[in-house]
């Protein structure tokens, strides 16, 4: 089958690499139909995330059709409709009973390297290094899927591939990001990053019943996906200071919660994004916390400050008396994805929301290598770039 | 309680419990003191507090003479109850071949064979006593061993809350290899504290998931020079880059 391989820094290229088989007796197997490039996998692609390795498969957004299963799968069927969400969960531990899902005891195979980096291991993760379990991803034809009666979400016939792709990942991340602020009547939230996964943070927000939502970027096309999403918007790079604009805004109260929707390669303007840059360039650091230093210092007294952006190491100069000083409350880490995906699933055949708003750009397999392009420079105004890796390259 | 580890006629180990650095101190020191302090009294009492503290300098130097070269705890929480726990550890039967390496044979007649790798792989034979036992509560064993000795216990107790059992291997070892070798099986995941690790988690996850996660035969692409070599580091063995017959995911 043709495959999405990480080739070092800056380098992806679609090999043909080996059909994946039946591994153990609760996988399946699911030929893929839509893949999408999500704003993680530009971590990968610009080298931040240790343990990559050249000729792993990427990829961990994707749905498909079930092909083949194990001998102990049961809940899913040959031939179901499925989305698989990117944190593999077992079902049985006692944190999967917790509904802890991301935090699953038993289905990272190189547990003991996370164990080693951060005293204890979450859940294996589709194409995200080996610290994180080391499994294939899904920018690829086939995908073989652990665990699948525990995580495939069965997708009815009659909605579109694209309505319910982001199931695996990105809409669920934005939703559990938003259920984290702890939203109540008559709060503003403020989100840092109108990625995709800020653009479904800010109409979570809204459908958990936040009354304003500023969105924070600087990029023109997402800030207009944004207020089209209902936020008011602050192009960071013309006002003189996130923070007093948040303030006056908002009365001189501050946001209710702050979200860091970036993580670690934050762009930011100032001395400190130019530390931070040149921490990262001399390796003395993974993470550029930039963005998270703002919403610290901009939450309101007693806030939440929910970080769905990803970090990796360990991060200094965080103000951590400021946190102390206003009682802030932090929620964060990998989405608990078995818990949200039916509820959403449900919101879209509603009609709540239709997730296929974010996409921008649409490509094939073979051109996955210039997608990663376009999407990590932001050329062409792209914010989310769906694949087809069943579709032939219109130039070939 | 106490928990009997050791062999009749051998004395491989110290039949005492494992003390920590700060007692062996403490005994050094304070046997030393009192036997001291009793030699300066020069009467009856003085010779009996004499005679004390050269006990436990004696206990002390003993201790530091020890001839183990490691120990290993580990301890895992399974959300499973203590008696289903303990029936599965019991028989190797029900985990030593799923183990994913080394695989853990045991012929019923206290032979022990580990195993690396396929059928020709490298394998280390060890003839293993229970020495005392409580069904729920704790297994203990011994080795009678030239190459490595060791012993141990595995407990069993229930886990605060809801949470199942823990179940928790105590060993101490004494082999020949020194600092080097040690390094070099650490490297390739082969030290007795990451086989007892992993292999602990293996038991964890055959009894919470019925299966051990893998990723051994999945697709992959070119590793290049610097994938390969580590390979050795992830644990993922060749060739599954290449395997000769491909076919259709489905078929």
């Amino acid at each position: 089958m043709k495959a999405l391989c990480w080739q070092g820094k800056n380098k992806v290229e679609v090999e043909r690499v080996n059909d994946p088989v039946i591994l153990n007796p609760r996988d399946g197997i699911v030929r893929i139909t839509r893949t999408a490039i999500c704003g993680s996998d530009l971590h990968l692609y610009d080298g931040y995330i240790p343990t990559l390795e050249a000729g792993d498969v990427l990829g961990h957004e994707f749905m498909g059709e079930v092909v083949e299963t194990g001998s102990e799968v049961s809940r899913i069927k040959r031939g179901d409709r499925v989305v698989i969400p990117f944190t593999i969960a077992c079902g049985q531990c006692g944190f999967c009973k917790k509904n802890l899902w991301s935090a699953c005891d038993n289905t990272n195979p190189n547990a003991w390297m996370m164990e080693k980096l951060y005293g204890y291991s979450g859940s294996g993760l589709f194409g995200y290094s080996h610290m994180m379990g080391g499994y294939a991803g899904g920018q690829a034809q086939f995908v073989r899927v652990p665990f699948i009666d525990v995580g495939a979400v069965q997708i009815p016939d009659g909605i579109d591939d694209e309505k319910v792709l982001f199931l695996s990942d990105i809409f669920p991340t934005g939703y559990m990001a938003a259920e984290n602020c702890n939203i109540k009547p008559g709060d503003v939230i403020a989100i840092w990053g109108c990625g995709p996964v800020g653009q479904f943070a800010i109409r979570s927000a809204f459908l958990l019943g936040a009354e304003r939502v500023i969105a924070i970027d600087r990029l023109p096309e997402r800030l207009k996906m944004a207020r089209a999403g209902g936020a008011e918007v602050i192009n960071y790079e013309e006002v003189d200071d996130v923070i007093t604009e948040l303030k006056w805004m908002t009365a001189g109260r501050g946001p209710d919660a702050c979200m860091d929707a970036v993580g670690l390669e934050a762009h930011g303007t100032g001395v400190a994004s130019a530390y931070d840059y040149a921490k990262q360039r001399l390796k003395v650091a993974f993470d550029r916390p930039t963005v998270l230093r703002q919403a610290i210092q901009a939450c309101r007294k007693g806030g939440v400050v929910s970080i769905p952006g990803v970090y990796g190491g360990v991060l200094d100069k965080i103000p951590f008396g400021a946190a102390f000083g206003k009682g802030l409350i932090f929620k964060m880490g990998q989405t608990h994805m078995h818990s949200y995906t039916g509820r959403l699933l449900e919101h879209v055949q509603k009609g709540d929301i239709d997730p296929s708003f974010v996409i921008t750009h649409r490509f094939s397999l073979d051109e996955a290598p210039e997608a990663y392009r376009i999407f990590r420079d932001k050329k062409d105004e792209c914010i989310k770039v769906v694949l087809d890796p069943w579709q032939e390259p219109i130039a070939a | 309680m106490t928990i009997t580890t050791n062999l009749a006629g051998k004395k491989a180990f110290s039949h005492r419990p494992a003390t920590t650095n700060i007692e062996t101190v403490l005994t050094l020191a304070g046997g030393a003191a009192l036997a001291i302090y009793g030699a300066l009294r020069r009467d009856w009492f003085g010779a009996a507090l004499a005679g004390s503290g050269g006990y436990l300098v004696y206990r002390g130097v003993t201790d530091l003479r020890r001839p183990y070269q490691g120990r290993v705890r580990e301890a895992f929480t399974i959300n499973k109850s203590r008696l289903e726990v303990y029936d599965f550890v019991r028989n190797p039967d029900n985990w030593g071949a799923s183990l994913r390496e080394p695989k853990f044979e045991h012929d019923g007649q206290n032979n022990v064979t580990l195993r690396f790798g396929n059928e020709d792989g490298a394998e280390f034979s060890s003839r293993v006593e229970l020495t005392d036992e409580k069904p729920e509560d704790f297994i203990a064993w011994s080795s009678d061993d030239q190459m490595i000795e060791h012993r141990g216990v595995v407990r069993f107790k229930q886990a605060p809350g809801d949470r199942g059992t823990e179940i928790s291997i105590a060993l101490e070892y004494k082999s020949p290899t020194g600092p080097i070798s040690n390094a070099l099986a650490a490297l390739a995941g082969l030290h007795p504290e990451q086989l007892v690790r992993e292999g602990l988690r293996q038991i964890k996850q055959l009894m919470e998931t019925g299966e051990i996660p893998t990723t051994e035969g999945q697709p992959v692409g070119a590793r290049g020079i610097s994938g390969t070599t580590k390979r050795v580091l992830y644990h993922e063995r060749p060739a599954i880059e290449m395997q000769p017959e491909q076919r259709l995911a489905g078929d």
